[in-house]
């Protein structure tokens, strides 16, 4: 089963994307809290989940206005479950209690023709309101369709009666010599005592009436829940750009894939997420890449599709095809398991344990970044080595970040960050000393962040040594540096 | 016909009710105003809870709010119970109160209610707003006791200030300190604030013969001003009336030399209300009380007790 914690959420970018997302009402912002993932049994649902998302997308220009005002209904609507709960358990609703279950139903009526008219361009399949009329001709018996709540005189014989009675004590009340009004005041007491009993009779009446209406009533705040979630799904797609994928047996391919926090961060600071693509399928990836190079950033962009994907969301990529998965599990560099005692690699190791217990369960993504980056680099490398081996023979997709030499070649694939290949050392070395400014930022705006697949036996990027050449290190340990190397 | 209570309200759409003690006899001029509204829509809440039938610190019999007809009310859910009339819920607020939710009735019936309205400004202002809305033509607000509702001229055009024996068994102060909140609450609106200084008044006053007071102002702060002279001729402008703590001794000094004190937050005291008895046992001469106070204020002055106010 697909979950994720609050901290991983942040980390890749998942909770940036839900806080972007304003559900209207109680029942859409519970879909957004308690996000659910579709599990592999569940392709059918998924699939109708993305394409209503889809549909409603593309929808969304022609549709604006009526979104507006589906919104502006779907905000009016208060949660009445517990209401609900109450009266399938046999209670008397109070008149405030009955008085937002009219609320409710009469807004669920002006929501109907709404959404009839949405179902004519983007159909949401397999979501249904229930016909509120007749639950609502209990609580509103003489059809006003007024707002407020009120049981009418005409609700029994006897209340109109009590009624007419309180009317006239009152009236005598005004009139009357003050000697008489005490015993007025005791009258009208008693008639306001019956009155109160015969409200209840009517009360209890009404909730008998409204009982076998509950599953509808429920139906409907469901529906409105989903109704809620799909159109910011879809103004969420128009605003990334997001696109429905390609369900597939086990093969996992975005293409031009981005993230909604970073293209923002990026954008308020003047520059522009690349995007990253990537194909991959069962057994394990490797990337590899200077420091720098944003490896981190394409791990954490995976991660963040595969579970918008789950979720039934548009993924955040101009084409997409993904597998459905059992899991998704992440080793990310993470400070909090470091406060539990362990030592960075001692925590690492445990979680990978965990980790890999799950990932055996089902066909599962599995990322991992930098396994094993606290231990000394040639144990570290062995590890590595080892554990991609492993992972290549495992029924899952594995994709591991590292700049470990010697790691690539036991796995199935191997990605490399472009990074500052394409770029002339001499010409950034030039710019730098013209411009006075900081010189990691103008490599990092050289820097390529995309992904390309190495074939056959890779070349050992020579980006960290580019780094240090363009920062201009001193030439004497340049030139130790460039010897080692040919060695 | 319009009574003189009436008469001092009657153009104005936002009032609230401010007793100087317990019993000063605001639910008496509450129910005035409403049995003598004459088919105008009222709509009425309180600064919290208020309008219980038994005075829960004296123990005297406390006239319950009879509203008529028609009249909007907020008041907090589990209140409701203990509303007689005949109830319609137009509306619920999400405003929380302890003792629910407030919201929104219009009475079908005549009858009594018990008000537990929102205690803070904005959802005050929130719910006169929805009064409107709704048709309200006017809207009331039951005051708190004592200083807190000062403050309730942020959301109320107008003042009703009831005072009665209750206050003190000697007439003089009873008088004396209802012409001090009087006078407070009618501070002149400031046409122009000063700029807000961190620096101690006595600096500020050397530079510039006015300030703007960020805090309360208190005897200890502006006595020794007075003696030194340098607030001679100054204009101090504070917040709202909330914030004048001064003694009616020290409000006379600064009137002598020639002090300006206005305030930024400004409504105004409509009319005051005497009750010449007192839940202990005392009672006044109505007359001479009613006298004694009009003498000290300018506006109206109506007791309570008369048949026809």
């Amino acid at each position: 089963m697909i979950s994720i914690g609050f901290d991983d959420s942040v980390k890749i970018g998942l909770q940036y994307v839900l806080e972007t997302l304003h559900p209207c009402c109680p029942f859409g912002a519970e879909r957004v809290r308690k996000l659910r993932f579709y599990a592999p049994d569940e392709r059918e649902l998924l699939e109708t989940e993305l394409k209503n998302t889809e549909r409603a997308a593309n929808a969304a220009d022609a549709l604006g206005p009526l979104y507006e005002k589906i919104m502006l209904v779907l905000c009016q609507l208060k949660d009445i479950r517990g209401s609900l709960r109450r009266l399938s358990e046999g209670a008397i609703l109070d008149h405030v209690e009955l008085f937002e279950l009219k609320g409710f139903l009469l807004r669920v009526a002006d929501l109907l023709p709404l959404f009839e008219k949405m179902q004519e361009t983007a159909q949401a399949n397999g979501i249904a309101f229930s016909d509120p009329s007749a639950a609502l001709s209990v609580l509103d018996p003489e059809g006003t369709r007024s707002r407020g709540f009120y049981i009418p005189d005409g609700a029994s014989e006897q209340l109109r009666a009590i009624r007419a009675e309180k009317k006239r004590l009152e009236q005598r009340l005004y009139e009357a010599p003050d000697a008489e009004k005490d015993t007025i005041k005791t009258e009208r007491t008693r008639v306001c005592a019956e009155e109160e009993t015969e409200e209840r009779e009517i009360r209890k009446a009404m909730c008998t009436a409204l009982l076998p209406h509950v599953p509808a009533m429920l139906n409907n705040a469901d529906a409105a829940g989903r109704l809620d979630f799909l159109i910011q799904k879809a103004l969420f797609a128009k605003k990334y750009g997001g696109v429905r994928p390609e369900i597939t047996e086990s093969a996992l391919e975005l293409q031009d894939m981005t993230n909604p926090e970073l293209v923002d961060l990026l954008k308020a600071k003047g520059r522009a997420f690349v995007p990253v693509s990537i194909a991959t399928d069962r057994g394990a990836t490797v990337v590899t890449g200077a420091n720098m190079g944003g490896k981190s950033v394409a791990m954490k962009t995976i991660a963040l599709n595969a579970l918008l994907f789950h979720a039934g969301f548009p993924v955040c990529a101009k084409a997409a095809k993904m597998p459905m998965l059992h899991c998704v599990r992440m080793l990310f560099d993470d400070a909090q398991s470091m406060q539990s005692g362990l030592s960075g690699f001692g925590s690492e190791i445990v979680r990978f344990n965990e980790a890999l217990k799950e990932v055996e369960q089902g066909y599962s993504l599995f990322l991992i970044d930098e396994l094993g980056r606290g231990t000394n680099p040639d144990e570290g490398a062995v590890i590595v080595q080892a554990v991609t081996r492993h992972l290549n023979a495992l029924d899952a997709i594995s994709i591991l970040a590292t700049h470990y030499d010697g790691v690539a070649e036991h796995a199935r694939m191997h990605y490399q960050i472009i990074g500052l290949k394409d770029v002339d050392p001499d010409a950034i070395k030039a710019e730098l000393s013209a411009a006075h400014e900081d010189g990691v930022a103008v490599i990092a705006r050289h820097m390529n962040y995309g992904l390309y697949r190495v074939e056959g036996k890779a070349d050992c990027p020579k980006d960290a040594l580019n780094i240090c050449r363009m920062l201009s290190m001193q030439p004497e340990i340049l030139a130790c540096i460039e010897e080692a190397y040919k060695e | 016909m319009q009574t003189a209570l009436w008469k001092s309200i009657i153009n104005t759409r936002t009032l609230s009710i401010v007793g100087m003690c317990k019993n000063a006899g605001k639910t008496t001029v509450l129910n005035r105003l409403l049995s003598e509204s004459h088919g105008r829509v009222l709509g009425l809440t309180s600064i919290g809870r208020d309008g219980e039938s038994t005075d829960v610190v004296t123990g005297t019999e406390k006239p319950g709010i009879f509203i008529p007809e028609g009249t909007l009310f907020a008041t907090a859910k589990d209140m409701l119970s203990l509303c007689d009339v005949t109830q319609e819920i137009v509306y619920t607020t999400g405003i929380p109160t302890p003792l629910g939710e407030v919201v929104l009735v219009r009475a079908r019936s005549a009858g009594s209610v018990q008000l537990a309205g929102p205690s803070i400004t904005s959802q005050l202002k929130t719910v006169s707003d929805l009064f409107f809305s709704l048709g309200a033509e006017q809207a009331i607000i039951d005051g708190a006791l004592g200083r807190k509702s000062l403050g309730a001229r942020a959301i109320a055009e107008g003042v009703i200030l009831c005072t009665g024996a209750s206050y003190d068994r000697r007439m003089e102060k009873v008088v004396g300190d209802t012409a001090n909140v009087f006078r407070v609450m009618n501070l002149k609106k400031a046409e122009t604030v000063p700029e807000e200084s961190d620096r101690p008044l006595a600096e500020i006053l050397k530079a510039s013969p006015e300030a703007l007071i960020p805090g309360a102002l208190t005897d200890a702060a502006v006595v020794p001003l007075l003696k030194s002279g340098a607030l001679r001729n100054a204009r101090l402008v504070v917040k709202d009336p909330s914030k004048v703590l001064l003694s009616p001794d020290t409000l006379d000094k600064l009137a002598i030399r020639n002090v300006t004190l206005e305030t930024v937050e400004a409504a105004k005291v409509l009319c005051v209300t005497v009750n010449p008895v007192s839940a202990y046992g005392w009672t006044f001469d109505a007359e001479a009380f009613r006298n004694a106070m009009q003498a000290a204020v300018d506006v109206p002055v109506i007791n309570v007790k008369e048949a026809a106010l």
